[in-house]
């Protein structure tokens, strides 16, 4: 099982701090929090994706175009039915749509669009590794840290543990191929009982380990891997924080990119 | 909420929550695209089978461990977003209120930590919190996703405490296979793994736990109420959830 969307390149994306990463990633999520109109999340959209081309990760980006439609689509279809506007479209049995919900759902869909993007242009240009020690320099605990990393680092053993469990059992003759989603969600339950107890197996194992090597959660601890803020960082968070003030002060003072007023 | 803290001083705790977040993300992932509800949100949670179990048995270390399970599965599921922080606090609730509900939600708790598969309460306690957790879930995912534009509360909240709640009603299964194992051979039951005492009779965890099912009541059914819209009701929902969590 392969657990990582990281695309090896040599771009001054993957080069920079991961703590950048984080908090530009923050920053583009916060930026499409500011217009609801579908015309200025585009742009947005538009600028992640230019970002996705200089870090030469599109084929990320490709391996995901089912789920990225499919967001999209569902999102435009669902919102116009909650959404209340002035320029009534039809109405029928008590629902009613209207060219504002009908473009509040598109801006939606981009926007939907774009968070998924902006979360895996950081998952494409960065180790797992430098994400946890990213969130270490930002001030999470290391046990919390550790608990991330080490999860991280035991899924796909536990994923190849209970593929194993399931081929045993198949070949024991379980019909895990059943079309009704209720039947196959029973039948998962008995086999998630020889995982959870390998599993647990494990934590005894591993906890005895990291005791045995004098492991302490509280202490303080250094790292083979350690990133540095460069001017390059500094020069990336500047400009997004930049553009995220220039969109605060569209949304707020001018009142630009809204089409309902009143939400986000 | 004092010993969710108190646990990241303990090396075991530390590893179970690890161990808990890799089985939940590995599960999450293997399902994710199998039977999708409202992609790239939510999906038929054949995950949704381990939350009670880990809540139960191993307390604050399954809470946490859902919680970062759900963020490893959303980072690789493809799907990391602003909802992946609502995600966070809604799956760490999955897990922290069956330990904490269990000994608080005084009449339908007896104020005992145990489970016996021979004892109706304890199945009763296990159906209404299996209910409370999943449906506090919903809230507060709900409200957020709505918020930010993701989903409509409306659906989202019904959607994921509906999947939740019978993913748990599965888990029972679970429960009763793997609690004596976990108890009594592996000794990875957490107030033993923790050396603490986990009844809290204390008046304010009992307010805090009715705060919390006043919440998730309010939250799933307060929409229904003619004059109420969803989304009114989604944030005072989740303040009360929130609130009766701190309590408990």
């Amino acid at each position: 099982m392969n657990l990582t969307f990281y695309n090896d390149e040599a771009t001054w994306l993957h080069r920079l701090d991961p703590r950048t990463k984080i908090g530009g990633v923050l920053l583009i999520f916060a930026i499409c929090l500011c217009f609801n109109h579908p015309l200025f999340i585009a742009l947005i959209l538009t600028g992640v994706l230019a970002i996705f081309t200089t870090a030469k990760s599109m084929k990320v980006l490709w391996k995901l175009r089912f789920l990225l439609v499919l967001l999209f689509v569902f999102s435009v279809v669902l919102w116009p039915f909650f959404i209340k506007g002035k320029t009534v479209l039809f109405q029928w049995h008590g629902l009613e749509v209207s060219s504002e919900s009908l473009l509040y759902g598109f801006a939606m869909g981009l926007r939907l669009m774009t968070f998924v993007r902006a979360g895996l242009l950081l998952l494409a240009t960065t180790k797992n590794e430098e994400i946890a020690n990213g969130l270490i320099r930002l001030g999470i605990p290391y046990p919390v840290a550790f608990a991330l990393a080490t999860a991280i680092r035991l899924a796909p053993t536990f994923a190849d543990a209970g593929a194993t469990i399931v081929q045993a059992q198949v070949s024991r003759g379980l019909d895990l191929d059943s079309k009704n989603i209720f039947i196959r969600f029973k039948r998962f339950t008995p086999l998630s009982i020889p995982i959870f107890i390998s599993a647990m197996r494990y934590t005894n194992f591993l906890a005895m380990a990291l005791e045995s090597k004098g492991f302490r959660p509280d202490t303080p601890r250094t790292s083979y891997y350690e990133a540095r803020i460069t001017g390059r960082d500094w020069l990336a968070m500047g400009v997004l924080t930049l553009t995220f003030a220039a969109c605060l002060y569209l949304r707020l003072s001018l009142h630009w990119g809204i089409i309902i007023p009143g939400r986000l | 909420m004092q010993h969710a803290l108190l646990m990241w001083k303990n090396t075991r705790m530390i590893v179970l929550t690890s161990v808990c977040a890799a089985i939940y993300a590995a599960t999450l992932i293997a399902f994710k695209t199998v039977v999708p509800i409202i992609p790239g949100v939510t999906e038929v949670r054949v995950a949704g089978v381990f939350p009670m179990t880990f809540g139960f048995l191993f307390g604050p270390a399954g809470a946490w461990g859902l919680a970062i399970g759900n963020v490893i599965g959303d980072i690789f599921g493809g799907t990391l977003s602003p909802a992946s922080i609502a995600g966070f606090i809604g799956n760490f609730l999955m897990g922290y209120l069956p330990y904490t509900l269990w000994s608080t939600l005084i009449p339908v708790a007896n104020g005992t930590y145990a489970w016996d598969a021979k004892s109706v309460r304890s199945w009763l306690t296990y159906i209404v919190i299996a209910f409370i957790s999943g449906a506090a879930a919903g809230v507060v995912i709900g409200a957020f996703a709505d918020a930010i534009g993701m989903v409509p509360y409306a659906i989202i909240s019904k959607i994921i405490t509906i999947n939740n709640f019978i993913g748990s009603l599965i888990g029972i299964m679970l429960l009763i296979a793997v609690f004596d194992v976990t108890k009594n051979q592996l000794r990875l039951f957490w107030p033993e793994v923790m050396d603490v005492s986990v009844a809290n009779t204390a008046m304010k965890a009992s307010l805090g736990a009715w705060l919390v099912a006043a919440g998730c009541i309010l939250g799933v059914f307060g929409g229904f109420v003619p004059g109420l819209s969803w989304t009114a009701v989604s944030w005072p929902a989740t303040c009360l959830i929130m609130g009766g969590s701190l309590l408990l």
